[in-house]
């Protein structure tokens, strides 16, 4: 036990410190290509022609890049789970979001493939764009998705929404002193890792492929590259794990792939490094969520049922936004117990950066709502908002909207800690609460049915 | 042009309007300084320039044409740390470690230039300089540090005094 409890110093640290540390972009290889993407200027259009032969004829030019290119141009971040893939590695027929990568160039210099963009003929037919989830199901809304339409369809098999039903919600709701109900929407937002997406692809002498790779999650990231490229996990070897930040917006393989296929077709290692301003405009980020969420509520401060619609704004395409609604329905009851349940969450496409994962994916802004919503029931009552908490919070054996046993839940003690860390009032008797399985005054009747077993 | 980086006499060929962090990265690859945003905005290319933290991305090459370059490889090298990388590594201010090289290099010209360990002063010199990881917390105490002169081990990682009124323990109080 050398090293548990130790307060070792990062394996990485002293590289860190003395500039020594080598990140993808640090990666020298001679007659290294450099490449460049051109991206849709327009939220949604049609394609109605792509010329690249004004930019193949350039000097320095080594290689255009178009779908026509790919082995496989449409694979889903979750194919592996069985979701069907939606989104084009290179957009072919449609644009359906500002910065949609069209074409990739290769060339000597960045500035040569920069200039090829600009030369690459392309014709658009703009198309009315949809901005707003709660349009999405309007009947004359435009259509986002050509696989899913305006909103993901395709739970267990065939319904169009993720459910969660659990005890008997109208029973609590004729039970309720008092219904809360409230709109949370909260906003979308870029990771801003200090390194932006890029990638260096080397094409070997044995016909394998090196990836250099910024990626948070390798394997996963190999996967991507091998089913778009339709090449053997052996034929290609992923070189990563020094990340400059990633916080979630580095597990989408945003520039393996395509950096890959320059390097093939080239026959020589190309670097990808997208700018800040492609950064910002087109690198997945965490989702808008609209959250709508009613309480039924005894007048001594008991939640007995919730009432919640989610609709979470995935963007033009689904990557792992199904996912993230799934993990967000078993956590919107938050820290706290609520037997009666019925829950409806909807990934809806629009002409958005698709988004993905930052930091406690599908939680976060339900966090947010469901303590606002805390706060607001609490108020209404008349009742301090610890007390409120803490009697609802959740206790070993309680269980989760997806019925699964808490083991170790840790709310009663957050809660305990926030009011010492901020100074504020707290009885005696919520300051000897604990987290033990319910009992006595904390096991009312509408509370014995849900409790499970495997905690301790 | 002649440059002096990390006190080498350097010929550079690059055309006088190539930002000195491209002829670093690209012409002399020196990559310690970071492409973050190319745009002055995150600090993280920074470098010293006759002493002074300058970004480099945005000082054009003729501008700094006979003059002295120090980037972080020359501030300190694994075998021979300066204070402010000892202090770095024992305080656990590098997490990624893609913004550190700038860091380092600001909070050098700042105790170079007299800084004490006023956490105001501290984050005025480095204001500008962006980290996602750290929350700044880390950095901050690790500069602090090196002011003030503390005796640092880079064989063990210092305890966060602002982490201890968040530790909570299983049995109720914290």
């Amino acid at each position: 036990m050398k090293v548990v409890g130790a307060r070792l110093p990062r394996y990485d640290g002293v590289g860190h410190v003395t500039g020594r540390t080598t990140y993808v972009d640090d990666v020298r290889l001679p007659g290294m290509l450099h490449a460049a993407a051109l991206r849709s200027p327009h939220h949604h259009a049609r394609i109605t022609h792509l010329d690249t032969s004004a930019a193949e004829a350039m000097a320095g030019v080594h290689a255009v890049i178009t779908h026509a290119d790919v082995p496989l141009l449409v694979y889903g971040h979750l194919s592996g789970a069985g979701i069907p893939g939606d989104e084009p590695l290179l957009a072919k027929d449609h644009a359906r979001y500002r910065g949609q990568p069209i074409a990739l160039v290769a060339a000597d210099t960045v500035d040569i493939a920069r200039a090829a963009c600009a030369a690459i003929d392309v014709g658009y037919e703009e198309l009315p764009a949809l901005f707003d989830v709660r349009l999405a199901f309007d009947d004359d809304a435009p259509v986002i998705n050509d696989t899913f339409g305006n909103w993901y369809d395709q739970y267990e098999g065939n319904l169009d929404v993720r459910q969660i039903r659990k005890g008997d919600i109208e029973a609590a709701f004729d039970a309720a002193d008092l219904i809360v109900s409230g709109v949370y929407r909260t906003q979308s937002q870029e990771q801003v890792p200090l390194e932006t997406q890029v990638c260096v692809a080397v094409p070997e002498p044995d016909g394998r492929l090196t990836i250099h790779t910024c990626t948070q999650a390798m394997y996963f990231s190999l996967g991507v590259v091998c089913s778009h490229l339709q090449l053997p996990m052996s034929q290609v070897k992923m070189e990563g794990g020094t990340v400059g930040g990633g916080f979630g917006g580095k597990v989408d393989t945003a520039s393996d792939t395509l950096t890959a296929l320059a390097a093939q077709k080239t026959e020589r290692p190309v670097k990808w490094r997208w700018t800040r301003s492609e950064e910002m405009l087109a690198s997945g980020n965490r989702g808008p969520w609209h959250m709508e969420i009613i309480d039924a509520v005894s007048s001594d401060g008991w939640i007995l049922g919730r009432k919640m619609l989610t609709i979470h704004d995935a963007g033009a395409y689904g990557r792992f936004s199904v996912y993230g609604v799934t993990k967000h329905s078993f956590h919107h009851t938050g820290a706290y117990t609520i037997p009666n349940l019925h829950f409806d969450g909807y990934v809806v496409f629009t002409n958005r950066i698709p988004t993905t994962a930052m930091r406690g994916y599908g939680i976060t802004g339900l966090s947010t709502a469901i303590e606002v919503h805390a706060e607001r029931v609490a108020r209404e009552l008349g009742m301090d908002p610890y007390e409120f908490r803490l009697k609802n919070a959740n206790r070993v054996n309680d269980t989760s909207p997806n019925r699964i046993p808490y083991e170790d839940p840790s709310t009663v003690e957050v809660m305990q800690s926030l009011a010492s860390a901020t100074g504020s009032e707290m009885s005696g008797d919520l300051r000897a609460m604990t987290r033990d399985q319910r009992s006595g005054d904390m096991l009312p009747d509408h509370l014995v049915a849900q409790i499970g077993s495997g905690g301790h | 042009m002649e440059l002096t980086v990390n006190s080498v006499a350097r010929t550079v060929q690059s055309p006088p309007l190539t930002s000195l962090l491209t002829v670093l990265r690209e012409e002399l690859d020196i990559t310690s300084p970071k492409a973050g945003c190319e745009s002055g905005g995150c600090g993280a290319c920074t470098v010293l320039v006759d002493g002074q933290p300058r970004r480099s991305c945005l000082t054009a090459l003729c501008a700094v044409d006979g003059s002295e370059v120090v980037t972080v490889e020359g501030l300190g090298s694994p075998e021979d740390l300066s204070r402010v990388q000892q202090a770095f590594i024992h305080h656990y201010a590098a997490q990624c470690g893609f913004c550190s090289d700038g860091m380092v290099v600001a909070a050098t010209a700042y105790i170079n230039a007299g800084g004490s360990d006023d956490t105001g002063a501290i984050r005025e010199a480095l204001a500008g300089h962006f980290c996602r990881c750290t929350g700044y917390v880390k950095i901050l105490e690790a500069v602090a540090a090196a002011a003030r002169g503390d005796e640092l081990d880079t064989d063990s990682t210092a305890s966060s005094a602002n982490n201890t009124y968040v530790t909570i323990s299983a049995g109720g109080q914290p």
